[in-house]
């Protein structure tokens, strides 16, 4: 985001912004990757001076267009909006509102959280204002600096103490049913105090809503980064400053317009594992191994109740996190990106789906001197009785690792894959599936991968597991039944 | 006559009140970990020293205990075993699946308080409306229930999917449990608290499980102990959401009495702010190793539906175990006298939010300590005396402080010394008024306007600056700081809090439906404080948590007693729109609303408490307190100034002085800066007023 922020408000000269002004884009090239997240930005005025800009980014649950992974340029993802003012001095522009409520499904809630996203540039930019008075500063400048330089020299210096090499490390995902395996290929340089990352070789844009725009390439980048190095420091430009990322442009990694953008994240939360499994022989105690939460997995069921009424729920769920040198893969989480599930019983209440399971699949972690965590299960019925809800339910979804499992480190075992069940046979999670009353939906997140040999295990931790029931008695096996 | 006993992690304190003579003595002794009624015995005595006949005369106890925190930290609860939905075993230890550190891959998980093996499911199913989908397996039930005994079980937690909206299930599987298994005591998600969203009720029913045979213990052996020096009135328990409740309905809840410690603080600020006409007040508690605030509005602290304990990073949200009971709203941050100072990875000063403690304690404390403390800056600035800490019980290692400074902040900044010693002073001021102004902004609060209330022992030496940072107009310091906050024993309503959950949109709700579920929760506690021996006609308060269709969290919406049915949906709709707006500082009145809690407070009336006044002393002069005059560093001047130092126990009512001034007390120390302006009431509480404005400001 303020790599984007930056390179935005360089597009006009300073002397263009005026109090009052508020911008509002969601171009994916120049901000976060895909349409439905809405930038609003506004400039930062104190005594006649600009000192600053506030911007915020919103994921709207509705843009427009169609919603589905299989568009093939962002035309059909929905609505564009270049960066424009949505006030101009301190007045309305209308006409750009109405634009924007003319071409998504819900204006109110879109409206809502527009208005939002204002109230919030407005309260950062009050304070910061505050801060500047209580202060007696006449700017930024040298506060900024002072933080970004102190926070860049702490991250340079743990960086410097790493060995200094190349390395390197190649990542497969998987695509549609019939589409060859995405290729990241990557390679770390780490000399002195500076990281270079270069993706040179990667897959090429493909033809479906996977591409990745360089600035969210950069954010999964820099999240590796920063978790290996310091996790603590606060985010600024100084922990950008010592890493360079290379992405040449058309690959998928670094996707030209107009590709479709809006699935970024089935391809680009990839990239913070790849670096840690580049960084390993190097890093070995500040990586862990693949994560059955990459990627982040959504799903989306609607349709209407029997009475005629909609209902919309997204749910997203976490898949089992990696092992470390010296601890299991701890919980089922979404990684590298975060999120909270939707308790069984405000969905229930919000649809006439039925969750007969959410529960953790034994065996699902994969073995390790450290075991990676345990994969879950969720299994919805539509029901059939006369809480069923006229057909067809929509059911679309972003996940992964259907067919290629989160890998281990050192000898660590790879987690078991996910699954997509309909009524006991495999469906097709890349489209979209129309289910009826009486289907049942299984879905099983990934594993996360283990790290090190399943020998060196600990006995204890093994019987533990066996207690608890987390791994299968006798059994190797990492694939559930 | 009534005694307020509140048990600590360190210290047992007791606050004797004469209602009649309005008398209040006061004792404070070691806490006893082991078994705390041995301190509480021991001080009973003691204060029957002091006060002759007291024991005899006592009708009530009033106790605040960190007994239940405690055993929940230490793990030391009892074997207890978990009955679920089929399906569901695992919602305790999945949690909300979130992660509360975003780039730390390594992020421990607090450990679950019931193992897997010992989670067992049922084969039953509610639906969200209550209807049943599959009815229970009893035979089943009764095979799991055995299987818990085999697992050697002691307590029993049980929480069915969607029970909230029927307790058919629980409440067979809780006969079933009972036949199975005697001796065990059984905790139900229906009766604990019957909210949506299964993670947080479970969470919260297990952890009452898991505390409630040794609160059941700890609570029947101090009843027998009480008796035994001849206590004939009644003991009461604090809980967490600032009522106070029967050892009975205690020993059933106890997830309920987890914060009964910090809360007193808050009701005696509640009480303040009623005798003294303040609507807006910041209540700030500071002690050794955090401080803690709320602000209360309109002589009301909010109350928050759910917390966190047992946090496996202390100052981390999310790290810890969900309890989703009402609780005060009390906001704790690393910050106290025992935080340590040092140079940051960014070379910046870092104050906290780890803490030295009690033990070792500040280096100043010389009991092993070396790492500088906030204390040891304080005493460095002339705010302690190293003569007359604790009543001079305690001497202070000025020589000590001085060179763990030099070392550890100083030199490794590359500052001069005393910029380094105010350094760690204004920072920590300025970590809890940045805490302060986001707390209190949450609530709707204004900073400009508050009254800030200084309780702990650290509290009174930071009042001054804080409110200065916050831009508060006035500080009040009780007498007795340390005391103060046991005040809020005597204080707090004899009360229970019911929640029901129901989601129903606004515009559909059937009103006589929800009048019937009013009414039920009035009539159950009603029922509750019955059993607990109340007389006399009991108060209900109702509100609703609402939220927009969609929204992810609720807004607490006071609604008015009286027949739900007749009210005016518009007019709900409204004073939704309106509470939404003060919180939030705009509203969607075209987004529809749903109702999903239904909360309601069982309560008697507070029983009036007359504060002792002191001594009227016709011509008395503030001069007349003077002990002395001692160099202390002033944050405006940026050097060290004579202040006049007053004994606090000198200073008659009425009496008035400028800064800069200190006011020395045993357990506290009140600083009044140069442009200060206090006086003291003829109830003893000090009232500083800032000649300034507003905030400090740095060179």
């Amino acid at each position: 985001m303020a790599l984007g922020i930056r390179n935005l408000v360089k597009r006009l000269p300073p002397e263009a912004f005026r109090p009052g002004d508020i911008y509002i884009t969601n171009d994916p090239w120049a901000l976060a990757g895909h349409l439905n997240d809405v930038c609003v930005l506004s400039p930062i005025f104190h005594r006649g001076r600009l000192v600053a800009f506030t911007a915020c980014i919103l994921h709207h649950s509705d843009i427009g267009g169609r919603v589905s992974s299989d568009n093939h340029d962002v035309f059909e993802e929905g609505l564009f909006i270049p960066l424009v003012k949505l006030y101009d001095g301190g007045q309305l522009n209308q006409g750009v509102l109405d634009m924007i409520r003319a071409n998504v499904r819900t204006p109110e809630q879109v409206n809502g959280d527009i208005r939002s996203q204002i109230a919030a540039n407005h309260v950062c930019a009050e304070q910061i204002a505050k801060m500047l008075e209580e202060y007696r500063l006449e700017s930024l400048d040298e506060l900024a600096d002072e933080i970004i330089s102190r926070t860049e020299a702490s991250l340079r210096e743990s960086i410097a103490r790493a060995p200094s090499g190349v390395y390197r490390a190649e990542g497969r995902i998987e695509q549609t049913e019939g589409s060859p395996d995405v290729l990241i290929k990557c390679e770390v340089t780490i000399a002195g105090s500076d990281i270079q990352v270069d993706l040179t070789g990667s897959s090429p844009q493909v033809d479906w809503s996977g591409n990745v725009v360089y600035n969210f390439t950069y954010a999964y980048v820099h999240m590796a980064v920063k978790s290996i190095f310091d996790s603590e420091l606060p985010n600024n430009d100084g922990t950008a400053a010592p890493i360079t990322l290379v992405a040449p442009e058309g690959t998928v990694v670094n996707c030209r317009h107009p590709a479709a953008v809006a699935a970024r994240m089935q391809i680009g939360h990839f990239l913070t594992e790849i670096i840690y499994r580049a960084l390993a022989d190097a890093l070995p105690h500040r990586v862990v191994a693949a994560s059955g939460g990459t990627p982040a997995t959504m799903q989306v069921f609607y349709g209407r109740r029997g009475s005629g009424e909609p209902f919309h729920a997204v749910l997203i769920r976490g898949g089992g996190m990696g092992a470390g040198a010296a601890r299991d893969g701890e919980g089922s989480f979404i990684f590298p990106a975060n999120g909270a599930n939707t308790p069984v019983e405000i969905l229930e209440s919000d649809s006439p789906l039925i969750v007969e399971r959410r529960e953790l699949l034994p065996g699902t972690g994969g073995a390790g001197k450290c075991r990676g965590a345990l994969g879950r299960r969720e299994v919805f019925r539509v029901p059939d009785d006369q809480y069923a809800p006229l057909p067809p339910v929509q059911l679309a979804m972003q996940s992964g690792r259907f067919r290629l499992p989160a890998e281990g480190l050192f000898g660590g075992e790879p987690g078991a894959k996910a699954q997509f069940l309909v009524n006991g046979k495999s469906g097709n999670p890349y489209g979209l599936t129309r289910l009826k009353p009486g289907d049942v939906v299984v879905m099983d997140s990934a594993g996360g991968g283990g790290y090190g040999n399943p020998r060196e295990r600990d006995p204890a931790a093994h019987a533990r597991d066996l207690a608890e029931g987390k791994v299968k008695l006798g059994s190797d096996s990492l694939v559930p039944e | 006559m009534r005694v307020g006993i509140d048990v600590g992690g360190t210290f047992t304190d007791f606050v004797l009140l004469d209602d009649a003579g309005g008398r209040i003595e006061t004792y404070k002794c070691l806490t006893t970990p082991r078994d705390p009624s041995d301190a509480i015995e021991a001080g009973l005595h003691a204060l029957e020293a002091q006060a002759p006949g007291c024991i005899a005369g006592l009708e009530e106890v009033i106790h605040g205990t960190t007994l239940v925190i405690n055993a929940i930290i230490e793990r030391k609860g009892a074997c207890t075993g978990l009955i679920t939905t089929q399906g569901f075993r695992d919602v305790l230890e999945l949690g909300r699946e979130i992660r509360y550190a975003a780039y730390d891959v390594f992020a421990e998980m607090p450990e679950p308080l019931v193992p897997r093996q010992r989670r067992l499911e049922v084969n039953e199913r509610l639906r969200a409306d209550g209807s049943v989908l599959k009815p229970l397996d009893e035979a089943e039930a009764r095979a799991v229930a055995r299987a818990l005994k085999n697992l050697r079980v002691e307590s029993v937690a049980v929480c069915l999917l969607n029970s909230f909206e029927n307790p058919a299930h629980e409440q067979a599987v809780k006969r079933i449990v009972a036949e199975e298994l005697p001796g065990a005591s059984v905790s139900i998600s229906y009766e604990v608290l019957p909210q949506i969203r299964e993670y947080e009720r479970t969470s919260t029913t297990v952890t009452n499980a898991y505390v409630k045979p040794l609160t059941e213990k700890y609570l029947r052996r101090l009843e027998a102990r009480l008796a035994g020096i001849g206590f004939h009135g009644r003991l009461f328990i604090m809980l967490s959401s600032g009522g106070v409740t029967s050892a009975g309905t205690a020993a059933e809840f106890p997830v309920r009495i987890i914060e009964s410690g910090p809360t007193a603080a808050v009701i005696a600020g509640q009480y303040f702010s009623h005798l003294f006409e303040l609507p807006e007040m910041f209540c700030f508690d500071m002690g050794g190793t955090t401080a803690k605030s709320c602000l209360i509005q309109g002589g009301v602290a909010g109350i928050v539906p759910t917390f966190e304990v047992g946090r496996v990073q202390r100052f981390m949200k999310g790290s810890g175990l969900t309890i989703q009971v009402p609780v005060v709203d009390l906001m704790e941050i690393g910050a106290g006298g025992g935080s340590i100072a040092r140079r940051s990875k960014l070379g910046t000063l870092q104050v906290g939010p780890d803490s030295a403690g009690a033990e070792p304690g500040p280096i100043c404390y010389g009991r092993g300590g070396t790492l500088p403390t906030v204390t040891d800056a304080d005493l460095l600035l002339g705010y302690l005396d190293a003569e007359y800490f604790l009543g001079g019980t305690m001497k202070l290692d000025l020589e000590g402080a001085k060179r763990g400074i030099e070392e550890h902040v100083a030199k490794p900044l590359g500052v001069p010394f005393m910029e380094a010693v105010w350094g760690i002073h204004d920072l920590i001021n300025e970590t809890m008024a940045a805490a302060a102004k986001t707390h209190i902004a949450e609530r709707g609060g204004n900073p400009h306007v508050v009254t800030v209330a200084a309780f702990g022992g650290a509290g009174p030496v930071h009042a001054w600056g804080l409110a200065r940072k916050l831009g508060a107009p006035r500080l009040i310091v009780p007498p007795n700081a340390g005391v103060g906050s046991a005040l809020g024993f005597f204080t707090a309503p004899r009360a229970f809090d019911l929640v029901r959950s129901h989601k129903v949109p606004l515009a559909s709700a059937d009103f006589p439906e929800i009048e019937k579920l009013f009414h039920t929760l009035e009539t159950e506690g009603e029922r509750t404080l019955r059993r607990a021996g109340a007389e006399g006609r009991i108060e209900f308060a109702r509100s609703i948590d609402a939220r927009f269709i969609g929204q992810g969290s609720e807004t607490n919406l006071a609604v008015p007693t009286g027949d739900f049915a007749t009210l005016d949906r518009n007019d709900l709709r409204r004073r939704f729109d309106a509470e939404y707006e003060r919180l939030y500082g705009r509203t969607y009145p075209e987004s529809p609303v749903e109702f999903v809690n239904f909360n309601v407070r069982a309560s008697l009336p507070v029983k009036l408490l007359s504060l002792p006044k002191l001594a009227r002393r016709p011509n008395a002069k503030a001069a007349d307190a003077i002990k002395g005059q001692r160099r202390a560093y002033s944050g405006l001047a940026h050097e060290f100034i004579s202040h006049t130092v007053y004994d606090r126990y000198r200073l008659a009512p009425g009496v008035d002085f400028g800064g800069p001034a200190i006011v020395e007390e045993r357990e506290s120390t009140v600083i009044v800066g140069e442009d200060g302006k206090a006086r003291v009431d003829e109830y003893g509480f000090l009232w500083i007023e800032s000649l300034g404005s507003g905030s400090s400001v740095p060179e």
